[in-house]
């Protein structure tokens, strides 16, 4: 597997980012504008969910339930600085401020990943699925009942800090991350345990450890996916976090392919693209037809492309594999 | 000081004792043999030796340390790695990977933090090279080298038994437990390992405990053997003291095995 995807491709992709920001994102409409923003959002969901249940192997189903931790801390962190101080809201202040909320949403959902997963990481597969899916559904009745932050109304006048520009940076950082933690010692050991645990534990990988780890990092990118969403939608509400929220990030994991950093982000950015285009259709006929559709895509890709559409396979391994076959068949031309 | 040292060392489960009673001291830098019709609690013993079972009762100390209680990654780390008798292998991972996943817990390695990591840091790089460098040396041992990218799971059987002994020495232990370690290997495979055993032990200084059936590969590569029955050490000593003992010969009778003797 190739491993260097080396510093200078993240400081281009950032660069371009904010180039992006800057020159182009004013002309886009408004309705494209906001489907590109919760693409970058469950790009972020969707590659740190495949950190625990693609490398790491442990069937989490309580994504949405961390998100959702993460998106009320820091909407409530944002909203009582600028209370406190209106100054926030402007300028530079507010990227402080962003990046503040990011911290906030990501740390809460982190200690909220430990502590579901200290006990419940002892459990495999089914039952480890369950206690997660348990989780999500706590934290949303819980959030139901808390007052601070409007209950079942929901939490209203979230500023939006959200920019283009800070949650595409905020993707290629997550991106950053969650690659070079994969191709580096750690990410060796969560995939062994994903593998073998028996074994993984008897070459000397404290598993239980990593497997605490890796679900608290993907708590915690989790949490800042949330934090993202809640100041770009402006609004949260209990409802928006329930199990089916959870499914569509398993979805794009499995899509994509469990183990593959590039197959999770372009199948986010696809069922993205989707859900919006089956809008109309849903509004024509009032039914919801995205859970039909999910079910069929997944039925379709498991006796198609039974490891997703990518595998385990690699945007730089991709490429080399391109290089390398166009090579060969110039090397054959040259050779006729 | 002994590599490993166990005493009365029993494994009870429900109303069977797979192992009672065992005694078994290994000396450093020797190659002994535990041998024993199916069923005798050999792996049971593996199994308490390295932390995945606890003994219903005993003491074990590794390296004259007290070891009853302590994880196997603990183990491990502590200088004893065992491999397994229905091979377990990190099957979609390359066999380098594989080596690097123990290299990575080697106590005698340099080991990157994670920040180093996420920021490959000229040190993380150096260390990953070294790295890299001790996984080909290993793979030159056992003959990996040119399969060194290939999945675990696509390796003939000799060759996954071989990648096993190589990730056990690449956690840094010096003491190996290798549970049928020729089992499903041909003639010339298996005479092939007993010269591996042999010359890690010389070269690297590492002790060997083995479980094999292979009685020639027993008797040719120990120097020591202790022999188990319905969970009973019924014998030890040399292969020639061994092949003698009257006991053991009934222990096998009707298995063939006797006619070794
Ligand atoms: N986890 C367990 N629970 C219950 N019984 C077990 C367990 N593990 C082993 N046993 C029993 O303990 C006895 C010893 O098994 P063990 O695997 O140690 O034998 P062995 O000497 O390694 O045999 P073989 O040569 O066939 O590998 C057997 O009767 C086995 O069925
Ligand atoms: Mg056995």
């Amino acid at each position: 597997m190739s491993a260097a995807f080396r510093s200078r491709y993240w400081v281009i992709a950032l660069a371009c980012v904010w180039l992006i920001q800057f020159v182009a994102i004013d002309q886009v409409d408004p309705y494209y504008f906001s489907i590109i923003m919760y693409a970058g959002i469950n790009v972020v969901l969707a590659v740190s969910l495949n950190l625990v249940n693609g490398f790491t192997g442990q069937f989490s189903m309580g994504h949405a339930g961390f998100m959702s931790i993460g998106a009320y801390t820091a909407a409530y962190f944002s909203k009582n600085m600028i209370a406190a101080d209106p100054q926030w809201a402007t300028g530079a202040m507010s990227s402080v401020l962003i990046l503040g909320a990011l911290l906030t949403g990501g740390l809460t959902a982190a200690f909220a990943g430990l502590i579901v997963g200290l006990p419940s990481l002892r459990l495999k597969g089914d039952y480890l699925a369950i206690v997660t899916l348990g989780f999500g559904e706590i934290i949303r009745v819980l959030i139901l009942n808390i007052e601070t932050v409007g209950g079942a109304r929901g939490y209203a006048d979230i500023p939006l800090l959200s920019t283009f520009g800070w949650v595409y940076s905020w993707v290629v950082f997550t991106l950053f991350v969650i690659w070079r933690l994969v191709h580096s010692p750690p990410g060796r050991a969560l995939m062994s345990v994903r593998e073998d645990e028996i074994a993984s534990e008897s070459m000397g990988v404290n598993t239980t450890r990593t497997k605490v780890g890796a679900f608290v990092i993907g708590a915690a990118f989790a949490g800042t996916g949330g934090a993202l969403f809640g100041h770009f939608l402006r609004y949260l509400n209990p409802a928006i976090f329930d199990f089916n929220r959870s499914f569509e990030f398993i979805i794009m994991v499995v899509l994509g392919g469990m183990g593959s950093i590039t197959g999770s982000a372009i199948a986010a950015i696809l069922l993205t693209v989707l859900k919006e285009a089956l809008r109309p259709l849903q509004q024509l006929t009032q039914i919801d037809f995205r859970m039909i559709i999910y079910s069929l895509l997944l039925i379709a890709l498991m006796l198609t492309r039974p490891n997703g559409l990518f595998g385990r396979r690699e945007l730089p391994s991709l490429m080399s594999a391109l290089k390398l076959r166009r090579k060969r068949e110039e090397s054959v031309r040259g050779a006729s | 000081m002994k590599a490993l040292c166990a005493k009365s060392l029993t494994m009870q489960f429900g109303g069977l004792k797979a192992v009672s009673g065992l005694d078994l001291e290994i000396p450093e830098k020797v190659i002994f043999g535990l041998i024993g019709p199916n069923g005798a609690g050999k792996t049971t013993a593996f199994n308490m030796f390295t932390g995945v079972y606890r003994p219903t009762e005993g003491s074990i100390e590794l390296y004259g340390k007290p070891a009853v209680g302590l994880r196997p990654f603990q183990i491990t780390r502590r200088g004893m790695a065992r491999t397994f008798q229905n091979i377990r292998l990190f099957k979609e991972l390359t066999v380098e990977e594989n080596i690097l996943v123990a290299l990575d817990q080697n106590p005698n390695m340099a080991q990157s933090g994670f920040f180093e990591a996420l920021f490959r840091t000229s040190s993380h790089i150096s260390k990953e090279s070294a790295k890299h460098q001790r996984a080909l040396d290993l793979m030159d041992i056992f003959d990996l080298a040119s399969r060194r990218n290939l999945p675990a799971v696509n390796l003939p059987y000799g060759d996954q038994r071989r990648l096993e002994i190589a990730r056990a020495m690449a956690t840094g232990a010096k003491l190996l437990l290798l549970d049928e370690p020729a089992a499903g290997m041909n003639a010339q495979e298996t005479r092939a390992l007993m010269e591996t055993i042999r010359m890690i032990r010389d070269k690297f200084g590492m002790t060997i405990l083995l479980i094999e059936h292979d009685m020639k590969l027993v008797m040719g590569v120990c120097e020591r053997i202790a022999v188990l029955d319905y969970g009973v050490k019924i014998a030890e000593g040399t292969p020639s003291e061994i092949q003698r003992d009257p006991r053991v010969i009934e222990a096998y009778l009707g298995k063939g095995a006797a006619s070794h003797a």
